[in-house]
């Protein structure tokens, strides 16, 4: 995210609107940017460029694209630290699930997370069970693992989930 | 005796087994009965990420599944635990339950709201108690001194946990791991979160945070760090060389799971019963200072 001029003709006033409208990110609307969310935050820490309440700013603003298309709303460690310490009971974590959401549907998803959609519809679980674990969990007397996905997949095809894109 | 589906979730059963191990020797000894439902899928948690409805009906799935069985169910994974726990919150709520239960039926299943979750750390807590643990211990530990790292989805929504703990000022896990004999510590980054979530799509923000951590670690003379989650178990443990390396620094930090610490208090075999040996850091320096 740059620090460049912001043009308000280049702003989209709905974005906040198109968040909030989402139940999850409703409480947004409580923000009054204290920043307890990045002073909590544990990447915002390590990173100081992630910050939380520059990007409830932004949404605010209306720099659609900006968040949307930013790699920074896929760094959360969804620790739930911003909404456990915000004095308005903004859970920032669902904002930016929201968030993550509307970027995926307009072709921002990460690989990994796609990815990981994929194996859930095969094996039910995100990752594929091959021939060494098979055996290791023998060996511990462990049970066997089904590694069914046609449900998971049913379920995940109503919410159009399946058809989400990674950027690539 | 307590009875509850054992969820296993997708990282533990593959890439774990040595906590799937410990937690079903230590469970079978403390009187807590573990059943296997082979058709529990994904938590959702991470499908969460790309449509939040997605995450939410696999995690109702599951919990159908452990209903249609009349079960609770018990996570090892800390994130399986918050995000069940929280979608059992959720669906209180009738016309998210009846919209939820509309897409379920075309498996076959339903959710009522009468099967509830907890990690197994809290079972063993509150269930079993820390004086049946004190009695359960066989092995001398009180020369270990070990940094409790609890995991943000332990505790966290603080509101799907009915008044269990405190996650600004947890104190369960250092409690649970006193009983085994051994010292837990109080540190400066107690609260940091491992990066597991980050690592996917950044892994160099991720070894930031796994180094900050590490690095206040390795100043306080501790034998192991204790997790409770497999995910924290492969940031710290996994990924502990690769960060050294990277930070050019030395880090030899033995991470056990709290069933492998509270196995070895319980005199269980550490590679055949809590699976000692599936641990890629060497265990040898934690063992010596244990006394038959």
């Amino acid at each position: 995210m740059s620090n460049k001029i912001i043009r308000t003709a280049e702003l989209d006033p709905n974005f906040k609107f198109e968040v909030t409208a989402h139940e999850s990110a409703r409480d947004l609307n409580y923000c009054f940017a204290c920043g307890s969310c990045s002073a909590g935050c544990p990447i915002h820490e390590v990173f100081p460029d992630y910050n939380p309440r520059k990007l409830a700013k932004m949404i605010k603003l209306g720099l659609r694209k900006e968040v949307l298309s930013s790699d920074y709303i896929w760094y959360c460690a969804t620790c739930r630290t911003c909404e456990q310490r915000c004095p308005q009971k903004v859970s920032f974590f669902n904002v930016l699930n929201v968030l993550k959401n509307i970027a995926a549907k307009e072709g921002y998803a990460p690989t990994a997370w796609v990815e990981q959609t994929k194996q859930v519809m095969q094996t039910g679980i995100v990752f594929p069970i091959e021939e060494t674990c098979v055996k290791k969990r023998e060996q511990l007397s462990l049970p066997s693992l089904k590694g069914e996905g046609k449900k998971a997949k049913k379920l995940i095809e109503t919410t159009g989930l399946d058809e989400i894109e990674s950027r690539g | 005796m307590s009875k509850y589906a054992l969820f296993l979730g997708c990282t533990t059963p593959i890439k774990v087994p040595q906590y799937e191990l410990s937690a079903r020797w230590v469970s079978k000894r403390l009187g807590i009965e573990l059943v296997d439902i082979e058709d529990f899928v994904c938590c959702g948690f991470n499908q969460g990420n790309l449509s939040i409805e997605g995450g939410l009906l696999l995690a109702a799935m599951n919990l159908a599944f452990a209903e249609a069985q009349d079960l609770d169910i018990v996570t090892l994974c800390a994130a399986c635990n918050g995000f069940l726990a929280e979608t059992v919150a959720e669906l209180k709520d009738e016309a998210t339950r009846d919209r939820i239960n509309k897409k379920l039926s075309l498996i076959d299943l339903e959710y009522n709201g009468r099967t509830k979750v907890k990690h197994i750390s809290r079972v063993i807590y509150e269930d079993v108690g820390l004086d049946r643990i004190e009695k359960a211990v066989k092995r001398d530990l009180s020369k270990l001194r070990v940094a409790p790292h609890y995991g943000c989805h332990y505790l966290k929504p603080k509101s799907a946990f009915e008044g269990f703990d405190e996650p600004d000022n947890p104190k369960t896990l250092h409690h649970l791991i006193s009983a085994t004999g051994a010292a837990p510590i109080q540190y400066e980054t107690l609260l940091h979160c491992c990066g597991g979530k980050t690592f996917p799509v950044s892994p160099d923000i991720a070894h930031l945070l796994i180094e900050k951590k590490l690095n206040n670690l390795q100043t306080m003379g501790i034998d192991a760090m204790i997790v409770q989650c497999q995910t924290c178990y492969l940031m710290y443990e996994g990924q502990q060389q690769k960060v050294a390396e990277k930070f050019n620094t030395q880090y030899k930090i033995p991470v056990l799971l709290y069933p492998q610490l509270l196995g070895l208090a319980m005199g269980g075999d550490p590679a055949t019963d809590l699976g000692f040996d599936l641990n890629t850091m060497p265990l040898d320096k934690v063992l010596a200072k244990v006394e038959e």
